[in-house]
């Protein structure tokens, strides 16, 4: 198949990439260009954990084509942190022991996230509704949802506040 | 109270970090220069000779660099047991089930490996299969393995004696079967490897695990050479489960091809071949009679069980104890006959999986509570007098330490307003409670122990290196974790090389839920031994005697004078320069009874400590649509010791998700001779955010004396009783006593029906 020069726009970098036409989207991230924070996981769309965002919306990378990020921006996991400062998502992930093996974790971070720029106030059933698109195998989501729970709302009540190993809520003092 | 300075404490975990950041490399993540695209040809057939192989089309195309079958494995066999060794990597004379590697490539690029597997030519002639354990026993068709009469791949027969004697003085007796299809692990990363010979020959290779010393030996015994020349390095496992102990096909034939080639060669599994080409969890048909007095206690108990086992033995031995295992540490027995047979059939192969003998323990419970009903006993009292107390024997001679069973049991019930809803509950809602126990480590033969060497760097932080493998659970973060509190380090202070065989000692691995029992215990003697000589050092500055000493927050000081202190970075650098060595290494070696074997000698101490867990579900069932929501869920384990309840709780909480939301209600595979029909994400129902009750975790500390800090097992007990817990409140619910799991609308419905 022909090849094709490209510039995607990634985590506000403009990237060039020579691409086939059916190349998705994740085979260009992890294969050409080495963000390989985005994972395969069912390479179906079902279990969330490829998941970007594309100007903001959260999407399957495996499903989309490269081609269709043209002209978007293109956010991977890789984008969330200011250089070596965490995001107050990816913080509260780490805080409130929302990881275990990792593997679905950008693709959670990318849906969680994208939520918080949406509704800056989800309750419970909203969060959960959210990740219902993204699969994990480990957690049994609780420490998900409480993670995205307590970025959105900080609370004192949290037994990670509490601890003082480390402050899990930014708007505590 | 023992205060401890890490231990017990919330700590997040050390990995996290690069796991948010999504820099944490998975296999599938590596490049290597010149790394070349391998993949394997499976069988189409359940059970077929292989006539012949033709790859010389596929070698013709461009861009593939190799192509392996049988031929070029010199037939080596795998099996975890000597007596078990029925797994060619490849197969040279027949294919046992839908998905057997047969043939493999390695090409430049994915498109061209695909292409070149369609292009090899495999002839067959297709054999009569079987596909259930009952129809393979009663086969007079060709037996899948010669040596293997009516397909009985392992039959584990126990037997306590005095079984019919005291059959013949019990109250009451049930006989009850119960039945559960296969389930599958579905870790998030799917299987890869990757594998190169290094320039001094030495073979390399990254893949999941569940310790890399079990991946090492059957490499080098198959390319006969030395253990020291194969590395499996650390790498980021994307859970396990149980389903990635043993060395896989696909390790070996991608260090073939990159033997052959030359080249570093990756393959990648795809969903649907990381649920037929790995392992699954065994289907399963189980026989509880049971006999009990007028009180309920059990005099005497015969449990009958069939395995489907698949087409290889994989850990059929321990597969086929384990359910049994669980059974006779939770409940007591009077006496005990267990019958375990393992058969093979024309399916994929079957494994360990963390809630292993979902229908064995969800049966004996619901048959608990079907013998309370008829003695008019609340099930909790029922399983109160049956229940495992510490100092204890189990059926088969294993000592029971530390025990707090009961104690999960009442906590559990008061969290969950059981005696105000149990008989009380209106229609299609009810409640029901799961116990449990699971061993912390097995027999494990040369590998059942592990050692850990400590080095202390000049700038006062240490190294620390261990066999124990983190597979997710957290063990990276437990050993961090005990090497700071033994050393008086701070978490940042310890920098970690492990599950590397290069560097690493020998190590049983996360396998059987010991690696912090071993493992962990390993690091802490080891710790403890550079203390010693960091005291040795410090009590000629501090002027005290070494045991009057203590360290704590990079500080080492005089107990009784805390002012008195020297900074331990100093301690350090005042050895260097006076040659003076303050590393160290220690180990840990448990107890067991070496001569116990699974089939030949089932008897003797199992392992050294047991853990002891309930669950109580509570759920609301839809009698139009058979739909099961669930209410509440309260998790009680005794863990013997907290290290991280942070942590802790993560695992209780994965566990009730696999074990009871999932392993109750929705997961099982579906077949069509011999073939999967629901391999992939789309079609096994796993658990979503949305599905999940609210958990309410209770961590119950029996502090056991021979574990490190207090710690054995922790969450297991959790996946298993919960499996118990769901299937008993949707009995509950509904008035009938479910007999086949997992739990789906259908068969709620039609349980229903039937009493309408």
């Amino acid at each position: 198949m022909e090849k094709l020069d490209l510039i995607l726009n990634i985590n506000n970098k403009p990237m060039d990439v020579r691409i086939t036409p059916n190349d998705t989207l994740l085979e260009v991230l992890r294969d050409h260009l080495d963000f390989t924070g985005s994972k395969e996981s069912c390479g179906e769309g079902v279990c969330g954990s490829c998941t970007v965002q594309l100007d903001g919306k959260p999407v399957r990378s495996c499903l989309t084509l490269a081609l269709e990020a043209e002209g978007c921006n293109v956010k991977t996991v890789e984008g969330l942190a200011d250089g070596d400062k965490l995001s107050p998502l990816q913080e509260s992930f780490v805080n409130h022991g929302a990881v275990q093996c990792g593997f679905c974790t950008p693709g959670m971070l990318m849906t969680a996230d994208a939520l918080l720029q949406q509704n800056s106030n989800p309750d419970e059933d909203t969060i959960r509704k959210a990740l219902s698109g993204n699969i994990c195998r480990c957690t049994g989501y609780a420490k998900i949802v409480e993670a995205v729970a307590h970025t959105a709302h900080p609370d004192d009540q949290c037994p990670e506040c509490a601890s003082g190993i480390k402050s899990c809520c930014k708007t505590k003092e | 109270m023992t205060d401890y300075n890490i231990i017990g404490t919330r700590m997040p975990r050390v990995d996290s970090r690069a796991k948010v950041m999504g820099k944490a490399k998975f296999t599938a993540d590596l490049k290597l220069p010149h790394m070349l695209v391998g993949k394997i040809k499976r069988s189409p057939y359940a059970h077929a000779r292989i006539i012949s192989i033709d790859a010389s089309k596929a070698l013709a195309l461009p861009g593939v660099r190799s192509v392996v079958t049988g031929k070029d494995t010199e037939g080596v066999k795998w099996g975890v047991f000597a007596y078990t060794r029925d797994q060619q990597f490849l197969q040279t004379d027949k294919a046992r089930y839908i998905g057997d590697e047969v043939a493999a490539v390695a090409a430049v690029d994915e498109e061209t490996a695909a292409k070149a597997l369609d292009l090899i030519d495999v002839t067959y002639e297709e054999l009569p299969a079987v596909y259930d354990p009952m129809a393979a026993m009663a086969s007079e068709t060709e037996l899948i393995h010669a040596e293997f009469p009516n397909n009985i791949n392992i039959h584990v027969n126990i037997d306590t004696g005095n079984v019919d004697e005291n059959f013949a003085k019990a109250h009451y007796i049930r006989e009850d079967t119960f039945t559960a299809p296969e389930e599958s692990y579905f870790q998030a990363e799917p299987y890869a490897v990757v594998a190169r010979f290094d320039s001094d020959d030495c073979l390399e290779v990254w893949c999941p695990n569940g310790g890399p010393h079990m991946k090492s030996k059957p490499l080098s015994n198959s390319f006969k050479i030395p253990l020291h020349k194969v590395k499996i390095r650390r790498i980021a496992i994307g859970g396990a489960f149980g389903g990635r102990s043993e060395i896989c096909p696909a390790d070996y034939i991608c260090a073939l091809l990159a033997k052959k080639t030359g080249c570093p060669v990756k393959i990648q599994f795809t969903r649907e071949e990381n649920t037929i080409g790995t392992r699954q969890g065994h289907s399963m048909i189980t026989t509880h009679k049971t006999g009990v007095d007028k009180e309920g206690r059990v005099l005497a108990r015969e449990t009958t069980c069939y395995m489907d086992g698949g087409a290889y033995s994989s850990t059929g031995p321990i597969a086929t104890s384990v359910p049994f295992l669980s059974m006779e540490q939770a409940y007591r027995m009077g006496s005990v006959r267990y019958n375990g047979y393992r058969v093979y059939t024309n399916k994929p192969i079957r494994g360990m999986i963390r809630t292993h003998g979902r229908g064995f323990a969800a049966g004996l419970d619901t048959q608990l509570d079907m013998i309370a009903e008829h003695l008019g006993i609340d099930p909790v009292e029922m399983r109160l007098r049956n229940s495992r107390q510490p100092g204890e024997y189990t059926s088969t001679k294993s000592l029971v330490s530390s025990c707090a069973m009961d104690e999960t049991i009442h906590k559990a019930v008061e969290k969950s307003g059981w005696k105000e809803k149990w008989g009380k509950l209106p229609p299609f809602h009810g409640i029901g409670i799961g116990t449990n126990s699971v061993q912390t480590g097995f027999p494990m033969g040369i590998r059942g122990g592990s050692q850990s060497f400590i080095k202390f760097n000049e700038d006062g932080e240490a190294t620390v290196m261990s066999g124990v493998v983190d597979n997710g659970q957290g063990n990276e973060n437990m050993l961090v974790q005990i090497a700071a509190e033994e050393l008086g380090l701070l978490p940042e202070d310890i920098h970690l090389v492990n599950a590397d065989t290069e560097t690493t000692s020998s190590d049983p691995g996360s396998y059987s839920q010991v690696s912090t029992f071993v493992g962990g215990q390993a690091v802490k003697n080891a710790a403890a031994n550079c203390k010693e000589k960091l005291f040795e050092v410090a009590s000629k500055i501090l002027k005290v005697p070494a045991d009057a000493l203590a360290a704590k927050n990079r500080m080492i000081f005089v107990k009784d004078a805390p002012e008195k202190c020297v900074p331990l970075k100093k301690v350090v650098r005042v050895a260097l320069t006076n040659f003076i060595s303050v590393n160290a290494e220690g180990g840990y070696w448990p107890k067991v009874d070496m001569k116990r074997e699974w089939v030949s000698n089932p008897y003797g101490q199992m392992c050294e400590a047991f853990s002891f867990g309930t669950t109580i579900i509570e759920v609301k069932v839809d009698p139009q649509t058979g739909q099961v929501t669930v209410l509440n869920c309260v998790a009680c384990q005794d863990v013997g010791k907290a290290l991280n309840p942070l942590v802790l709780e993560g695992q209780f909480e994965g566990s009730v998700a696999m074990g009871g939301q999932g392993g109750m209600l929705t997961e099982y595979h579906e077949w069509k001779e011999g073939r999967c029909l629901n391999p992939t994400m789309l079609d096994y129902k796993l658990p979503l955010a949305c599905d999940m009750p609210p958990i309410h975790n209770i961590i119950v500390e029996s502090i056991e004396p021979k574990g490190p800090y207090g710690a054995k097992e922790a969450a297991m007990s959790i996946a298993m009783s919960a499996a118990q817990a769901y299937a008993g409140a949707v009995s509950n619910a509904i008035g009938v006593y479910m007999d086949s799991f997992p739990l789906t609308p259908d068969k709620i419905l039609a349980a229903i029906k039937k009493i309408k």
